[in-house]
């Protein structure tokens, strides 16, 4: 019954796509405003349709509906019901739906403006969100349907399938098999939701500039219109990826967060795209050029994210954490196709329209630094891409696979990583026209002084590690000189509001959000950079079997075991928790207490570690050999990662900075249509 | 525009282009030996044993089934050994033999199956165990032990069965 109606909810929502993508051509080709109106409202009604499914999915995994074999496969009887609902998206199919939904969602908030359809945008763009839609609404309908059942037939066999096959009746599981317990944790009800939310919002500058590119548009318009969503997507693509590694560094117990598996680096590429795309937007603002090029990143960008998509859910590639296999691959493919020859089409057929007069002049100037930036993102990109691939074009050219491996990304990307924060740290101090060189050297003699504090402070962290203390120098000065920018910012809000009070200042910071959010959203990433090179450069680690009282030193502390305590959860997980005492010259620093975790009712054990924070360093230990744990005796595999901290700090930073610079982009979009 | 501007034009443009250049051919350098230096030869246990290339000191990448009772810890040296046994490297062909866990089940359990002793310097994580798929870094000593320097063991959405043990009684 509720799985009928959630499929049927689902159907009709994929004919709507259908019949806006008919009636949309039609439009054009008849020019009647009245078809594109009717598909205006058709999109509208997409996403409650597709809510409605989402609903009855979420029913039935709150309900304990085990005849639903996707509710078998990812609930069981003993879970909370956060869990549960968190579950509709920690299995492939229902995750499926939820992306499904969610592009609805951003299609519907894309269509609601009534205006929009009238600049001669909208039914192209609305062409590129139907296809898209119906693509995915056709995945959920006829390849990967998260509201199949079990069914028992006359003859005692059973079969899965959507409806009840003639002479069968429904089959009701006692129990189900339980979310995998390494997907039980607070970063995976975020982690899915924002990456997928990043993912999708990318489809909307994508829809724009189809739009405007097909309509024969020649101005930026599409791009103006575009930003407030493009800072949106990136902040959710950028907290998913972060959130991730936080899940990773929380659960999976390695003492790392990022493991340059090929279904992390697909998720990285679209993001990498996408921020050269702000960089040169902010170009296309200010100069009569880069139309080529952004509409390229735009298409690059939302092809990355279908790539990502593919990599994902296909199976081709060969990841730890990708999905099963299923058959989504092909029709995935054919919709990269699509879009891919489509924008290219596009792209080559207007490519004369998109002749820009302004040319950059070479030197030491905002614009020249911010194409290096791009230059830069796009490289670790392609050097991403040709990771991904590496195994399959190996096969295909010389006949044995060859993969690359952790060590390979690091080694390549490290140095690119570290010049886009050198960059960072520069920028500032470069004009957009000519540069007071003579200015700059006076800031730069101030900040030098100030900045020796970082190695000071590495070396009170009892770090020897030369390489990785000049590498945090440069970044704690490239921190300080966006700091020192922003006080100048500031300071200059001051003197030209001088009378005014702090209405003055606050009007003018709004005038300045996006320079200020877009100074913020860079402190934040040189802090996460500094959080990264603390645990990329700096984390050690040591493996040891302790007996009762027994301790081992690591990093200048002094690990003790101190005893098992066991006891069950509510959740009917029975916990082992080794008690590990930590001290420093002598005192107390605190305790770890890594568990590990038994899932009976899956047979599945987990290892969780337990992880003490302070902002110049993370205490972590995890259990090992879980089978031959005793009260006399544990095995830790123990790691003190430095300034780890300073990575989530600096996503919390960069995300604030995104709200800062998106306040003027709601400004901007209010303003009457010019160029 | 004056000839002297169309010149300055040309050579600000020349100054990009060789920049670029320059900045591309430095990351592609990079790629190249890096890659040289590091990149790993994807093979199955069969493969490698029956190779007559020298893959001494070369970096290798083998997948195989866990044999559950293999795995040995010394905690005195903090040496893992185990077995894995050979099963197919494509994923084609693991779907055509019925799907990866049935293809584990049978790999650990056939006794003529090829099969490599790896040793690993590190406690044996939760997941090894039997039947588990290993994907195994490292290179291939000359008495034919596979030393690993990375141990990947397939994890959380993969464990997806699509048939519940429940359903049938």
């Amino acid at each position: 019954m509720i799985p009928t109606f959630g499929f049927m909810t689902l159907a009709l929502g994929f004919l709507l796509t259908v019949y806006g993508i008919g009636v949309l051509i039609w439009g054009v080709i008849k020019k009647s405003q009245a078809c594109i109106e009717s598909a205006r409202l058709a999109m509208l009604l997409i996403f409650p349709l597709v809510s409605l499914s989402i609903i009855a999915m979420v029913i039935l995994l709150l309900g304990n509906h085990f005849e639903v074999v996707y509710v078998y496969q990812v609930t069981d009887q003993s879970m909370p019901a956060y869990l549960r609902l968190t579950a509709l998206w920690g299995g492939q199919s229902g995750s499926l739906l939820f992306w499904s939904w969610l592009l609805a969602g951003v299609s519907m908030a894309f269509s609601i403006p009534k205006r929009r359809q009238t600049s001669g945008i909208f039914p192209w763009a609305g062409l590129v969100l139907f296809t898209t839609l119906c693509f995915f609404l056709a995945m959920n309908l006829f390849i990967d349907n998260p509201f199949e059942s079990f069914w028992r037939q006359a003859d005692g066999s059973w079969v899965i399938s959507m409806f009840q096959p003639s002479g069968g009746w429904a089959l009701l599981p006692e129990n189900g098999q339980g979310l995998n317990p390494l997907l039980r944790h607070s970063g995976m009800i975020l982690h899915p939701p924002a990456l997928y939310l990043g993912f999708v919002g990318f489809a909307v500058p994508f829809a724009l500039s189809i739009g405007s590119l097909a309509s024969g548009r020649k101005d930026r318009r599409w791009l103006e219109l575009a930003r407030p969503w493009m800072l949106v997507a990136w902040v959710f693509l950028s907290l998913g990826l972060v959130l991730g590694m936080r899940w990773a560094y929380d659960v999976l117990g390695w003492g790392g967060y990022w493991g340059w598996d090929p279904v992390e680096v697909s998720a990285l590429m679209p993001w990498l795209s996408a921020t050269a795309l702000m960089h040169t937007g902010i170009l296309q603002g200010r100069r009569d050029g880069y139309k080529r090029w952004n509409v390229f990143l735009v298409a690059l960008t939302f092809c990355l994210v279908i790539f990502s998509v593919f990599v994902t859910r296909s199976g081709i590639i060969s990841s730890v954490h990708a999905f099963t296999e299923s058959d989504v691959a092909i029709p995935l493919l054919l919709l990269l196709i699509i879009l891919m020859l489509g924008s290219i089409g596009l792209l080559v057929f207007r490519w004369r329209d998109l002749q820009g007069t302004h040319e950059p002049r070479f030197g030491f100037n905002r614009e020249v630094l911010m194409l290096l930036t791009d230059l830069v993102l796009l490289s670790i990109l392609a050097v991403c891409f040709l990771g991904v691939v590496y195994p399959l074009g190996s096969e295909l050219f010389t006949g044995s696979k060859m993969t690359v491996g952790e060590t390979w990304y690091e080694r390549i990307t490290g140095p690119l990583f570290f010049l886009l924060l050198l960059l960072m740290g520069i920028c500032p101090l470069a004009a957009w026209g000519s540069v007071n060189f003579k200015r700059i050297k006076r800031r730069i003699l101030i900040l030098i002084p100030i900045s020796l504090i970082f190695p000071f402070l590495i070396w009170l962290l009892n770090v020897k590690d030369v390489l990785a203390s000049f590498v945090l120098w440069l970044a704690g000065l490239g921190g300080l000189v966006i700091v020192s920018e922003f006080i100048l910012v500031v300071r200059r809000a001051i003197r030209q509001s001088s009378g005014e009070g702090l209405h003055g200042l606050w009007r003018f910071i709004r005038h300045q959000t996006r320079q200020v959010g877009g100074l913020i959203i860079h402190l934040g990433i040189i802090l996460l950079g500094i959080g990264i090179i603390g645990i990329e450069g700096l984390q050690q680690e040591t493996q040891v079997a302790l007996s009762l009282g027994e301790s081992t030193s690591l990093g200048g502390y002094q690990f003790t075991y101190d005893g098992l305590e066991l006891y069950t959860t509510d959740e009917e997980v029975e916990i082992t928790e080794a008690v590990l005492t930590v001290t420093r010259d002598g005192k107390d620093v605190g305790t770890l207490y890594p568990q590990k975790q038994l899932y009976a009712s899956l047979n599945q054990s987990i290892m969780q570690p337990g992880i003490k924070s302070t902002l110049a360093v993370d205490l972590y230990a995890v259990m090992i050999n879980g089978d031959a744990l005793t009260e006399e005796k544990a095995a830790f595999a123990i790691y003190v990662n430095p300034l780890v901290t300073w990575l989530w700090i600096g996503a919390a930073v960069l995300t604030a900075g995104t709200v800062v610079a998106a306040l003027q982009e709601q400004k901007q979009v209010r303003l009457p249509n010019q160029t | 525009m004056t000839a002297s501007g169309s010149t300055r034009r040309k050579s600000n443009r020349l100054k990009f282009i060789i920049g670029g250049l320059l900045f591309i051919a430095a990351v592609i350098v990079m790629i190249v030996s890096v890659s040289q230096a590091t990149a790993e030869f994807f093979m199955t246990v069969q493969e490698l044993l029956e190779s007559e290339k020298d893959l001494a000191g070369q970096n290798l990448r083998i997948s195989g089934a866990v044999i559950g009772e293999s795995i040995v810890y010394d905690p005195a040296s903090g040496w893992l050994s185990f077995t894995i046994a050979h099963i197919p490297g494509d994923e084609d062909e693991i779907e055509g033999l019925g799907g990866l866990s049935e293809v584990l089940h049978q790999a650990v359990n056939d006794p003529d199956n090829p099969r490599l002793a790896v040793r690993y310097e590190g406690a044996a994580p939760e997941m090894l165990r039997d039947e588990a798929q290993a994907v195994l870094t490292g290179t291939l000593e000359a008495d034919g032990t596979f030393i690993v320097e990375e141990l990947l063991l397939k994890c959380p959405s993969k464990y997806e069965d699509a048939i519940p043990e429940q359903v049938g009684e």
